[in-house]
């Protein structure tokens, strides 16, 4: 970090002119302030302070600045030198606040690899639906599923709260808060069961058990989305179909009758203390795709339209109401994760083929991709946006690392607008030797979730869920809510 | 007769020491008139002897001259006047007074050493016609003596005056002596064939030999040059020699002449004598030859960029000088090159040389030749404006599509599927493209998630034998998993969701199960119904253990000899297996739905190594170690026998569309067979460094094929196949993907692919498998 030389004054000094703006209305200087004319050998640390002047803030604001889609990096002099550009020009500069590095906060372990992770807070979208949700600040909870198919329910200060029946099951694929009281789970018993979670008070424990089981897919089931105020789930399955279903006991059919018969072939072997927990259909089974459906999520701002992402390179929107495909945007490779840009009305999609593209879903949009982000080296298997700011989003992958993204920076190449990371966060489990993991072995990232109280939550093969700090990495920048309206 | 005994007579005259004439003496004895003629007519001659001596060489033998000069009396009578008025009259009346004196006191006759006589003439006494005054004064005043025998003295003879001539300035003493030694004159050490005497030879005939020798004429003094002697004078004299004036008739025209000119005159005026007119030049055509003239209607033309005028030769520089300068002088190695290089890569047609003057300068020897080259150069070479085409070689082959273009196809290693102990022998990716099975030399089979790498289901099969190979039994709506190890055969439908959880998935499983189970009530009244039968190939029974049982593995198959390969129709009712120790049981085709195992082959020509289904078509392919056979199973007959080339079959493919085959081999080829157009390989692929060990096709539609390789890589192709018949299949190597580590002399033993995307798994003998994307 440099110190502003404002003592010295060099005496040859070329000035440029600096045209200040910023996206975010709290920090924006007012209409009217022209260029600014500064000495080109500022750099960032400088014009922050000069802009905390200017804004007559109270507490500096630390400021990144973005100039053509690039942050500064190094003294707008050689800044200028380097991309060719004549000092008296007048450059537009925005400006961001700048971003905390995710820190390493801490690591829960797991016996197993753990496949999905969810958080409970009162900036999450299980946490603040509703006013009386039942939440309770102070009680964030973090919620895991692992591969040899139990569920855990941790608080912050790593202590167990929860576990589901420890008895060797199939792997659980994905997990979810439904409420503080409700927790959905889906994995490789083609099921998804929602689970009453209940915590007593001032006692470390609490019990899981499960109240629904919703039957209908024939494979393993990837990804479960909820939605509360209505009252649905909705799935995807490795069988190629999107499920739609009701957490509601007596809104939900009964289960199909295929997958009713099929059960009484093997009776003799199976143990009936399932009997119990009520099972019921979907309201929707759909197969639309080709191969096995990655994820599902419902629109952010429209809880009838779904979308959903496959192997089979597509991406299909879903007119939840009538369980229709509206549209089916095809990309070039298989589709492993997906996750909405809510202020965007963009789609994260995580692929196969080592980027993430960003795609238009609606039917207007001309070019499908939007924008790739590149940098991972593996599948990406797991997206998150920030909560805090329309523009960031976290990304995990199989080659161990999750990657924070800030979509504004990026660079016009012959592919399109190509972004790059801002952030990497590796596992702090093999610290130092991330190099020698091929293909992310023993390391790899199976998901990851961004909370504004929590931070980031990631899931991973070497048995962790790991937390890095997520607070203020990017500016909020709109005052707009997360969750689902 | 007078002129023709003269002749005789000379003529024995001088060949007076020959034996001939002696003979010729002898044999006339009695003619005593000859002899004295012959010495009258010496006599008469002794001034002339020197001619007389050239003409009797000239003469030849004496029949000859006779031949020759024998005349007519009258003839000779004039020939004889003529003589005497050339020769003048002296001598004949000396002639006639000398007669007596000659007789009397001329020679004496004695006996020479052979008892013949020998005449031996006196002294002459000169007479004053005999001095010759005009012989040059003689140096020698001793005579005609040896001058051995002056030596004792100091002198040689006495000049006019009587004062001693002294000897010159003499030799060594060692020439002295050896001088003195008395060596016999003319001694020449040789004898006399003839005579056996010893042959000496006189200082004449030395001296003649001599002369011959040196290829001069024999006769000491002849010139055969002598001077001009002018007859006829060429001198012009300025003054006449008479002082008369001319003649009249000189300055009166001939008479004569005028009559000649007229008659010429008239001639012409008739017509008899025409006017000279030269004959017409004319080249002798040869009416063969055409010949054009090729510069004949070249006008000037003006400047234009398609005209080129003839280029003009290049001024002579330095070089070409006759004395250039030191630089410019070729060394000896550059000398060398020039002489050894072909006329043709010489970069000059001469070599520059040094001459100290320009009269010095030799004809140049190249002259007519350079003048002909450029004469060529000139009508020969097309003076065309032309664009000079600058080709590449590099673009006239064919060009490969970059590996860009191709895409997608693996790049990396995506997941790594860790837990079999020792190495895993096989691998495949289930028919839905979520899970891959593997086995290995743990005897265990294990299912993995395809994309997340967790390991979800697995049996252990035996303790002591590997897992040789895993197939999926093709089609997506059952997971049915086929497992050998040792000479068993498992038929095994996982059991991936387990029975306590309830769940609907269970269906698929169900619908294997059924599948599977299918086969035993069939199996059971075919043997109820000929129990008599000989052994049947394989038995297939339930496994005994509840273990097995309830991880799923449903059928054990039981066969004589271990087996290497299972390959599965592509309706998932029949499989193959290759137990390439089993000879007449090395192929086995099972029926599923009949729990059935035939052996197709009696006797198979070499140890079989791979099996195959065609993809569409009732065809089976079976590999040996160095051919693979195409069989038509409805008419169960031969098709086609496919010679690779390969020392060893490894392992082979059929690509979908039926009509392409690759071949990898031990010997490190991938072999590339288009069925339609060959029996012997389209393509041969040689990029690996050791054996390849498995190769395949991408099944689902991309045109990708891998192989697998004992050096621990695996190589990626494109092989895409048009359906058009004129075109070639195009084989493109993309990417060379290393990870596995070689453990034991073994790298990648089995690679498969994703059914849909450009995904592939491999094993490896590290004990890992992992899936390329």
């Amino acid at each position: 970090m440099d110190f502003p030389d404002g003592g010295r004054e060099p005496t040859h000094q070329t000035q440029v002119r600096l045209q200040l703006r910023s996206r975010q209305a709290d920090i924006s200087l007012p209409d009217k302030t022209g260029p600014i004319l500064v000495n080109t050998n500022l750099r960032r640390y400088a014009l922050s302070t000069l802009v905390n002047t200017l804004l007559q803030s109270e507490k500096p604001i630390p400021l990144e600045f973005l100039i053509n889609g690039t942050f500064l990096r190094t003294s707008l002099e050689e800044y200028l030198t380097a991309n060719g550009i004549s000092a008296e020009n007048t450059l537009t500069v925005e400006y961001v606040r700048a971003i905390v590095p995710p820190l390493y906060l801490a690591s829960f372990e797991h016996d197993a690899w753990v496949s999905s992770v969810d958080v409970l807070s009162s900036t999450s979208g299980a946490g603040n639906w509703m006013e009386n949700a039942g939440f309770a600040p102070g009680h964030e909870r973090i919620l895991s599923g692992s591969f040899d198919g139990s569920l855990r329910v941790w608080n912050m200060s790593s202590e167990v709260l929860a576990t589901s029946n420890s008895r060797t099951t199939p792997a659980i694929r994905s997990v979810k808060f439904y409420s503080p009281t409700q927790i959905v789970s889906s994995g490789d018993d083609c099921a998804i069961t929602l689970w009453k979670y209940l915590e007593d008070q001032g006692t470390l424990s609490a019990s899981l058990v499960p109240k629904l089981s919703l039957l209908g897919h024939s494979k393993s089931v990837e990804c479960v989305a909820v939605h509360q105020r209505s009252n649905r789930i909705l799935s995807a399955s490795a069988d190629g179909s999107v499920g739609l279903w009701s957490t509601k006991q007596s809104e939900g059919p009964s289960v199909p009758a295929a997958h009713l018969s099929s059960l009484a072939g093997n009776k003799r072997r199976r143990v009936s203390d399932h009997d119990s927990t009520p099972q019921r259909g979907p309201l929707s089974a759909k197969k639309a795709h080709s191969d096995c459906v990655s994820a599902a999520i419902f629109a952010p701002s429209d809880s009838t339209v779904g979308y959903s992402s496959s192997w089979d390179h597509t991406l299909k929107t879903w007119d939840l109401t009538t369980s229709t495909v509206v549209d089916t945007r095809t990309t070039s490779a298989s589709i492993f994760s997906l996750n909405a840009l809510p202020s965007l009305s963009l789609l994260a999609a995580g692929s196969s083929d080592k980027y993430i593209a960003l795609i238009d879903p609606r039917t207007s949009a001309t070019t499908i991709t939007a924008m790739t982000l590149r940098g991972h080296t593996n599948s990406v298997v797991s997206l998150a946006p920030d909560p805090d700011s329309s523009y960031g989003l976290v990304s995990g992958s199989h080659d161990g690392t999750c990657r924070v993204w800030d979509i504004r920076s990026a660079s016009s190449e012959k592919d399109g607008r190509v972004g790059k990371s801002i952030y990497t966060i590796s596992r702090e489990s093999v610290k130092g030797e991330e190099r020698s993991r091929v293909g992310g072995e023993g390391i790899k990232v199976f998901d990851v979730k961004w909370d504004s109280k929590i931070g980031i939550v990631s899931a991973s093969e070497d048995r962790r869920v790991q937390i890095n700090q997520g607070k203020g990495m990017l500016n909020n920048d709109t005052p707009k809510a997360q969750v689902l309206q | 007769m007078a002129p023709q005994r003269g002749d005789s007579k000379k003529r024995k005259a001088i060949t007076r020491d020959s034996p001939e004439a002696d003979e010729v003496l002898l044999s006339d004895g009695g003619d005593e008139e000859f002899l004295l003629d012959g010495t009258v007519s010496q006599s008469e001659d002794d001034s002339d002897e020197e001619e007389n001596d050239v003409y009797s060489i000239d003469g030849g033998s004496e029949d000859d001259i006779r031949s020759d000069e024998v005349p007519s009396e009258d003839e000779a009578a004039s020939n004889e006047d003529v003589k005497i008025n050339g020769l003048g009259t002296v001598h004949i009346p000396q002639k006639e007074t000398e007669d007596g004196d000659l007789e009397a006191s001329n020679y004496t006759v004695t006996a020479d050493a052979n008892g013949n006589p020998r005449y031996v003439y006196n002294s002459i006494h000169p007479v004053y016609d005999s001095d010759d005054s005009d012989a040059p004064a003689t140096t020698n005043t001793i005579g005609n003596i040896p001058l051995s025998l002056y030596d004792s003295y100091p002198h040689i003879g006495y000049d006019i005056n009587g004062k001693k001539v002294s000897r010159p300035a003499k030799g060594e003493a060692l020439d002295a002596l050896l001088d003195s030694i008395d060596v016999p004159k003319g001694w020449t050490g040789l004898t006399d064939p003839s005579t056996g005497k010893p042959l000496e030879l006189s200082q004449e005939e030395l001296e003649v030999l001599k002369r011959i020798q040196m290829n001069e004429v024999p006769e000491e003094g002849y010139d055969p040059y002598p001077p001009t002697v002018e007859y006829f004078t060429g001198k012009t004299e300025v003054m006449p020699l008479s002082a008369a004036p001319e003649p009249k008739s000189r300055f009166v025209p001939s008479k004569h002449e005028a009559k000649r000119v007229m008659k010429i005159v008239r001639a012409i005026r008739e017509g008899r004598i025409l006017p000279y007119k030269p004959p017409a030049e004319k080249e002798e055509e040869d009416k063969e030859v055409k010949r054009y003239d090729i510069w004949a209607n070249e006008a000037p033309r003006p400047d234009h960029p398609m005209n080129i005028p003839a280029p003009k030769l290049p001024p002579p520089g330095y070089g070409e000088s006759y004395h250039p300068p030191p630089e410019y002088l070729p060394d000896r190695a550059e000398k060398k090159a020039w002489d050894e290089a072909d006329e043709e890569d010489r970069d000059k047609d001469f070599l520059p040389a040094d001459h100290d003057s320009l009269r010095k300068v030799p004809g140049y020897d190249r002259f007519v030749k350079e003048k002909f080259e450029r004469c060529l150069d000139l009508y020969l070479a097309p003076r065309v404006r032309r664009s000079k085409l600058n080709i590449d070689p590099e673009s006239l082959l064919p060009r490969l599509p970059s590996p860009d273009e191709l895409k997608p196809f693996p790049t990396g290693c995506g997941i790594i599927y860790k837990g079999h102990e020792g190495r895993v022998r096989s691998v495949a990716v289930d028919p839905s493209g979520t899970l891959i099975a593997s086995g290995g030399d743990d005897g265990t089979v294990r299912v993995w998630g395809l994309r997340d790498g967790d390991q979800r289901w697995s049996v252990k099969l035996g303790t002591d034998e590997a897992v040789n190979v895993v197939r999926w039994r093709p089609g997506t709506d059952t997971r049915v998993l086929a497992a050998a190890i040792g000479e068993e055969l498992y038929l095994i439908v996982p059991q991936l969701v387990t029975a306590e959880r309830e769940g609907p998935g269970a269906d698929i499983t169900d619908r294997s199960r059924d599948i599977v189970d299918a086969g035993w009530g069939y199996a059971a009244s075919n043997s109820a119904n000929g129990p008599s039968k000989k052994q049947p190939a394989a038995q297939w029974i339930r496994p005994a253990s509840t273990r097995l049982q309830d991880a799923g593995v449903l059928v054990k198959i039981t066969l004589r000899k271990t087996i290497k390969v299972i390959s599965w129709h592509r309706r998932g009712e029949y499989f193959a297996t290759v137990s390439p120790q089993g000879q007449s049981h090395a192929v086995a085709v099972h029926t599923l739905s009949k729990h059935l195992t035939q052996l197709p082959f009696r006797r198979l020509k070499g140890l079989a190594q791979s099996a195959q289904f065609h993809p569409s078509k009732p065809i089976f392919f079976v590999a040996t170690q160095r051919t693979i056979r195409s069989y038509d199973l409805s008419k169960q007959e031969l098709l086609k026998t496919i010679q690779p080339g390969a020392r060893w079959i490894s392992s082979f493919d059929v690509h979908p569309g039926g009509d392409n085959l690759i071949v990898g081999s031990y010997d490190k080829r991938l072999l590339w067979h288009d069925l339609d157009l060959s029996m012997r390989p389209y393509k041969t692929l040689r990029y690996h460094k050791k054996a390849i060990r498995a190769v395949r096709f991408h099944q689902g539609g991309l045109p990708l094929f891998a192989d697998a390789s004992d050096d621990g890589s695996l190589q990626i192709f494109h092989g895409k196949v048009v359906g058009d018949l004129m075109e070639n299949a195009s084989i493109v190597p993309l990417k060379v993907l290393r990870g596995h580590q070689v453990r034991k002399e073994l790298g990648v033993m089995d690679v498969d692919w994703h059914p849909r995307e450009p995904w592939c798994v491999s094993a490896g003998a590290d004990g890992t498998c992992r899936l390329w994307k």
